[in-house]
């Protein structure tokens, strides 16, 4: 048995676009030969800046697109090209989160339908009140109360609507959810409510996570292995504490090096990125990123590098990189003196009264119609 | 101790028919050359605090209460429009989060930087053009003569956001507010404006008032911060003062929720709840329905009151640890 449950070979997604009146066709190489693989109960991040194709992966690896080319199996079975019966089982097996908890979910149905609403497709077998239950349970499992089931969405606050979407997700008893920027839309406070919750459930119902988000934080948090893109394609790969620790591809040491930290008075050396990400529907020749790479030699602008293996299962996609790491010793984040210890007191007697405060059973009862 | 650039004092006001002030005694200071960063989540009022600076909340809609600002010397009440609309685009100016809808579209961008010069400057139309192309490359932007003449869809958010800047800064404000301006933007993006904004402070003295809910950002930019909860400033102080020793429960919370890029993974603390709606907030302290702490006391509204010198704090349980020791 292999411990894959999902696998792309090769993907490819192409959009044509324009072709107008007069006007030339152009054609968007939104992802342009992908190959990822996704472990069975691991969490798996996709990460890129904007227009890096890891949405449309996302909605390729979903089966809500149709790729243009490469294969993608799940679970052993190759699902690029089934229709019908097959797609709506592979539903089943396999949800999506969404973004914005504002517009996926139907303003004009109730918590309860909209919960409801996936079970009796996956599951007919169940009868009105078995769903209703179920529904509870759902909205238990999340961090809501069954009450709820008579609400509707504008009621809830974004973090609770995200909550809707995820009990929505987990309808159908899925093996493998995929959200994409499940949290990017939440404040810091109840985003970090959300990433728990995930990370419980994932636990809890032994399931796969293939995590899309641009907050390398939020990343790091979650994932257990991370694919970087640039411009439609993977250009660094592996295991998350590798890549943050030794980050080996120009682009993830400029990523990496980009982000603002909330620890005062950090000195830090950045690498500068010139420019911004070139349009897809025109990409550089050679390697993509030459353009704005601030290692590129000569011939990064003809020879397209392969993602090839670089140490611990972590692979790269740049001709150099072993020399641009031999001239920066540390290019990963060094895990300094990060907080004073003033501010560790204070996080710790947060925590302990925050943990207190959940316990209390008065309390505890109401947190989800507060959470 | 040479004199501020802008001190706000007890800035207040609500909306008509509303029963809760939606901003209440926000008060600090900004020097010349200084950052002060306004921090925290959706519905804490710093957006609205920013938009009354600048008169551009509408008039007839909003109630001010007592309060004045003092701006480069001369002292005035925050809802008197006509003498802020003379200011505003030229002695302060202000950049907004999504640069694409604060760009008119049908226009092209060196027309519009030139006409911010016009309508503040004594100056004719190839003056006005002269300093909008200077702006453009100062901001930046390559090939500055082709560009003056692209309309704002024709570029990238980042080329946009940088247009922004050009704008408000071509009539040389001494005080610059901006409202989110890289939150819309990719991190390696987000870098490169940050970085503009600093060199163009540097060069110009300018104070700026930054606005943003990135503790990230925050660390980079700040010199003084105020942490804003429910329309009320709860902490207040130096950068590394807030960031090393954080009183207000608000503070720690935000602080302890972001995910950290490195040292050990460990699940993150929360802040429960959310931020209640106008007209349900609790009296006293706005924090109290969602604070680990709370107490009886809460139900009187803490003065921000100075723990350290320069560091201010609206909390009754400041100093934290010493509070808790007696109380245990």
């Amino acid at each position: 048995m292999t411990d894959l449950i999902l696998k792309a070979d090769g993907l490819k997604k192409h959009f044509q676009v324009g072709g107008g009146f007069m006007a030339e066709t152009k054609t968007v190489r939104a992802v342009d030969g992908v190959s990822i693989e996704v472990r069975r109960g691991e969490t798996f991040a996709i990460v890129g800046e904007s227009g890096c194709g890891k949405s449309t992966l996302a909605r390729l690896l979903m089966r809500l697109l149709e790729p243009t080319e490469g294969a993608i199996e799940f679970d052993g079975r190759d699902i690029a090209g089934i229709r019908g019966r097959d797609l709506r089982e592979l539903r089943r097996d396999m949800q999506f989160v969404f973004q914005d908890p504002f517009s996926s979910l139907n303003p004009r149905m109730s918590v309860g339908k909209l919960v409801g609403e996936p079970i009796e497709t996956h599951r007919p077998e169940l009868s009105r009140t078995q769903r209703r239950q179920e529904v509870a349970r759902l909205l238990r499992t999340v961090g809501l109360r069954p009450e709820h089931a008579d609400r509707y969405p504008h009621e809830f606050s974004g973090g609770q609507r995200q909550r809707i979407g995820i009990a929505r997700a987990l309808a159908s008893n899925p093996r493998l959810v995929i959200g994409d920027e499940p949290v990017s839309a939440l404040d810091v406070s109840v985003q970090a409510q959300v990433v728990n919750l995930l990370h419980d459930l994932k636990s809890k119902l032994d399931m796969t996570l293939v995590i899309i988000a641009h907050d390398l934080a939020v990343i790091r948090h979650m994932s257990d292995r991370v694919a970087v893109m640039y411009l439609g394609q993977v250009v660094e790969s592996g295991p998350t504490d590798e890549i943050f620790a030794a980050p080996r591809h120009p682009y993830t040491l400029a990523l990496l090096s980009a982000i603002p930290e909330p620890v005062h008075g950090r000195e830090r050396t950045r690498i500068a990125l010139s420019g911004e990400t070139p349009s897809p529907a025109s990409p550089p020749s050679g390697c993509r990123f030459h353009t704005r790479c601030p290692f590129a030699r000569e011939d990064c602008a003809t020879r397209v590098p392969e993602l090839r293996v670089a140490a611990n299962e972590t692979r790269v996609a740049c001709h150099y990189w072993e020399e641009i790491a031999a001239t920066r010793p540390k290019a990963g984040l060094t895990p300094a003196a990060a907080r004073s210890e003033g501010a560790q007191r204070r996080f710790a007697l947060y925590e302990a009264a925050t943990l207190r405060q959940t316990d209390r059973p008065e309390t505890a009862s109401n947190a989800g119609a507060t959470t | 101790m040479n004199q501020p650039l802008l001190e706000v004092e007890n800035l207040r006001f609500r909306f008509r028919g509303q029963e809760q002030d939606v901003v209440q005694d926000v008060s600090f200071r900004l020097g010349r050359n200084e950052t002060l960063c306004i921090v925290g989540e959706s519905g804490c009022g710093k957006s609205v605090t920013a938009l009354a600076l600048m008169g551009l909340l509408p008039q007839d809609s909003v109630q001010f209460g007592a309060g004045r600002i003092r701006f480069d010397g001369e002292t005035f009440a925050p809802g008197d429009h006509d003498r802020i609309a003379k200011m505003r685009g030229d002695r302060m100016a202000m950049i907004f989060q999504e640069p694409m809808t604060s760009l008119n579209p049908a226009f092209r961008i060196g027309d519009q930087i030139a006409e911010a010069v016009e309508r503040h400057r004594n100056c004719g139309h190839a003056a006005a053009r002269a300093r909008a192309l200077e702006m453009l490359g100062k901001v930046g932007i390559p090939a500055p003569e082709q560009r003056f003449d692209a309309y704002p869809h024709q570029l990238s958010g980042g080329m946009r956001q940088r247009v922004m800047i050009a704008m408000a800064l071509a009539n040389d404000p001494e005080l610059l507010i901006a409202d989110e301006p890289t939150t819309a933007l990719d991190v390696t993006v987000q870098a490169q404006i940050l970085e503009l904004i600093a060199e163009l402070q540097a060069e110009t003295g300018m104070g700026t008032i930054m606005i943003t809910h990135d503790l990230g950002v925050v660390a980079e930019i700040a010199t003084n911060v105020a942490v804003m909860y429910a329309g009320q400033v709860v902490e207040y102080g130096s950068a590394r003062s807030i960031f090393e020793n954080p009183q207000h429960p608000y503070t720690i919370g935000l602080m302890a929720s972001v995910p950290s890029l490195t040292g050990p993974r460990r699940r993150l603390s929360t802040v429960p709840g959310v931020v209640p709606a106008i007209g349900q907030m609790p009296e006293g302290c706005r924090f109290s329905s969602r604070c680990p702490f709370a107490a009886p006391v809460c139900a009187a509204r803490p003065d921000l009151a100075e723990q350290d010198p320069g560091h201010r704090v609206a909390c009754h349980f400041a100093p934290l640890e010493q509070t808790l020791e007696r109380s245990a």
